[in-house]
């Protein structure tokens, strides 16, 4: 038979909930209540703390003494509880839209000040309890009521915001990898620190519907298709991939490795370039990016700022950008590692 | 021990007087210097708790989350950062977290000048939040009211559940007299709520009944709520209908003015009467309408463009005179001789 006492942590007695049929927020609250019971985590020792939106109800529901903050708020909140009671276990219950928008000021500040809270985000992609807005982490090109020609801008990536400074803990699941769930929430918790966990889940009637999904089921199956587990500790999660990325201390940032200046290569034995020969090599058309600096010509295709691009910031390709170089703040070095290709002819202006 | 101290320090240690345990703020002229106080004194006393927060929204949120917590709270800014604590004072009333909020005023709108008083904030703090709500507000007038009223504010907020505004500005703060606060005596109200930890509530900003359930669509619900609330805050305010009254003999004209102004205008009691409100919110009602009756003009100095003018003729029932100190301009000679202007223009 199956254990449920979990109920405890729950206040059966306001069911039904106010979600939608299939909404993945059902599955994150049971499951945090069911890893809070196997802890014996309880109201004479934790708090749970929420902000505004669909996901924000949850705290209401738990069996706990329960703080729900103004839109944004949630972190900073449960921070101040942690901080007056440590005697206490903070729980943050709340949504992307919350966490991430009107509370992302708080997010870097309060993972900076490296809180012992856990926060559960469930991230399902739009904001769903105002009608289903186009949200933070609305995907580039997802249509939504405020974004009818496709949203324009790249999401928010959380898990690379959140793992730029140890120590940190961040962990991406869905609510239809349950059991990979399960294990986060478990190390989440234990976690000393400040522990966040992006749980992917669905707003099948907001969200779901207008991206061509009839069911919820439809898409946990596009979940599972999108992302995939990875075992072990990581550092760093790429953007299809579930799993914990955390570190405990800082990386020690590696020595700079010297640059190894090249022997002269004799000026005269390299091929001669005009400007207007130059210019032709600007990274057009599957061209090579020459630039020339103090009078040779270098050849910067692998440079991975020019990839594909015709311009890096200021600098352009098929160019003497000596002076460029000069008043740059990076430097000569950043040439000189590059091979060099020719010498670049001299011409006397009358104008220079 | 008598020191000279300013009114900053003297609303700093009457918040520890008052038994205060937390502290966020975000660094904003002329309160800065409460924010440093505290940072000292928590770095000497590790059960203070502080907080220099990413903005004054976080810094509001937090004294609030404190309240709840179980610790006495207080947080200090000023007009623009007072104005981003609106969305948390609203919530304060709303979960009912006693709490203090310093507010030393300066010339507005937006940055204006911050090291020019004003006394500019009043609807803000009256009003500046979502829905009705009641707040109680002080303002003092020297150093040793600082420290006082910052106990007294305390000790209603604790009464009234509610974030009390304790308003000075930018001139009272930075006032430096010789006090002795050691020697001063003043009662201190204990925290009565249970902090968190303890049961199954939810402290919401939904509209909810007496057990933390929310009730979004229940109008009944909501207004017992709120009289509840307003009658609890009126009784609180009730017991401090703190006020200074200086009547003249043979005049028949009453000033009103309070903070910075109310010193400024002190050497011409020896020619009008004079009228000090303390408590600024809830308007002194029945006290003005009984000391304003048997005067023939009412003169409302005040930093800001009638704002407590406004407030004197709705609870007095008749037109006020406005003298306007605005921009920081304080001077007791161009105040009398707009005096003489108005009473001129009002055939006095």
């Amino acid at each position: 038979m199956m254990d449920r006492s979990y109920k405890d942590l729950l206040k059966m007695k306001r069911l039904p909930h106010t979600w939608c049929p299939g909404c993945g927020i059902g599955a994150v609250l049971k499951n945090v209540a069911m890893a809070l019971r196997e802890l014996g985590w309880n109201y004479q020792n934790t708090v749970a703390v929420s902000g505004i939106g669909c996901s924000g109800r949850m705290a209401g529901y738990m069996n706990l003494d329960a703080v729900h903050t103004p839109h944004g708020r949630a972190l900073t909140a449960a921070e101040t509880i942690k901080t007056v009671r440590s005697d206490l276990n903070v729980i943050v219950l709340s949504g992307d839209g919350d966490l991430a928008s009107i509370g992302g000021n708080h997010l870097l500040h309060t993972t900076r000040r490296n809180p012992d809270i856990t926060v559960f985000c469930n991230d399902n992609e739009i904001y769903g309890l105002t009608g289903g807005q186009a949200g933070p982490t609305t995907p580039k090109g997802t249509k939504t009521i405020t974004s009818p020609q496709g949203e324009p801008y790249q999401s928010l990536r959380l898990g690379r915001i959140l793992t730029t400074q140890a120590p940190y803990f961040y962990a991406r699941t869905t609510v239809f990898h349950l059991n990979h769930f399960k294990t986060c929430i478990q190390e989440a918790l234990l976690w000393k620190g400040f522990s966040f966990i992006d749980i992917i889940s669905d707003c099948i009637e907001l969200n779901g519907r207008r991206l061509g999904f009839k069911t919820a089921h439809q898409m946990f199956k596009w979940f599972d298709e999108r992302f995939h587990i990875v075992e072990g500790v990581r550092a760093h999660l790429n953007e299809d991939e579930l799993g914990i990325a955390k570190a405990e201390v800082e990386e020690v940032p590696k020595a700079i490795e010297k640059v190894e200046v090249k022997p002269q290569v004799q000026i005269e034995e390299l091929r001669l370039f005009t400007a207007e020969e130059l210019q032709h090599f600007d990274g057009t058309n599957g061209r090579p990016i020459y630039v020339a600096y103090k009078g040779k010509i270098y050849d910067l295709s692998a440079s991975p700022l020019f990839q594909g691009e015709k311009r890096m910031r200021c600098h352009i390709g098929g160019k003497d950008l000596t002076k460029d170089i000069d008043i740059a703040p990076h430097g000569e070095d950043s040439v000189f590692k590059f091979p060099v290709v020719g010498k670049l002819q001299v011409t006397t202006s009358l104008f220079e | 021990m008598k020191r000279l101290i300013s009114g900053n320090e003297a609303i700093f240690q009457g918040t520890i007087r008052a038994g205060a345990s937390y502290f966020a703020g975000y660094p904003i002229t002329p309160s800065s210097e409460i924010l440093q106080q505290a940072s000292l004194h928590a770095e000497e006393n590790p059960e203070f708790r502080f907080l220099q927060a990413e903005d004054e929204i976080a810094a509001a949120v937090a004294t609030i989350s404190a309240s709840l917590a179980g610790a006495k709270a207080f947080t200090a800014t000023s007009g623009p950062g007072f104005s981003l604590m609106q969305e948390a004072l609203g919530w304060g009333h709303a979960v009912e977290a006693p709490c203090v909020f310093v507010n030393s005023m300066r010339v507005g709108p937006s940055t204006g000048m911050p090291t020019q008083p004003a006394q500019a904030d009043l609807l803000q703090v009256k009003g500046g939040s979502a829905g009705d709500y009641y707040p109680i507000a002080f303002y003092p007038n020297s150093v040793e009211e600082c420290f006082r009223l910052t106990v007294t504010a305390f000790n209603a907020a604790e009464e009234s559940l509610s974030p009390v505004i304790l308003l000075s500005d930018a001139f009272l703060s930075h006032l430096y007299e010789i006090v002795d606060l050691e020697g001063m005596e003043v009662k201190v109200i204990p925290r009565k709520r249970e902090p968190l930890g303890r049961g199954q509530r939810l402290f919401t900003g939904i509209a909810h009944d007496k057990m933390g359930n929310t009730k979004t669509s229940h109008p009944e619900i909501y207004q017992e709520w709120l009289w509840e609330l307003k009658d609890r805050h009126h009784q609180a305010a009730g017991q401090y209908p703190l006020y200074e009254y200086l009547p003249h003999q043979g005049s028949n004209i009453l000033l009103i003015a309070f903070g910075i102004t109310s010193r400024i205008i002190s050497p011409l009691k020896k020619k009008f009467s004079i009228f000090r409100p303390i408590r600024i919110f809830p308007i002194l009602e029945k006290e003005l309408k009984e000391v304003t009756q048997s005067y023939r003009h009412i003169i409302v100095i005040e930093g800001n463009d009638g704002q407590y003018a406004g407030w004197v003729e709705w609870a007095i029932g008749r037109k006020v005179l406005r003298v306007p100190c605005l921009g920081g301009g304080f001077k007791l000679q161009w105040i009398r001789n707009q005096i003489e202007e108005r009473l001129k223009g009002d055939g006095g």
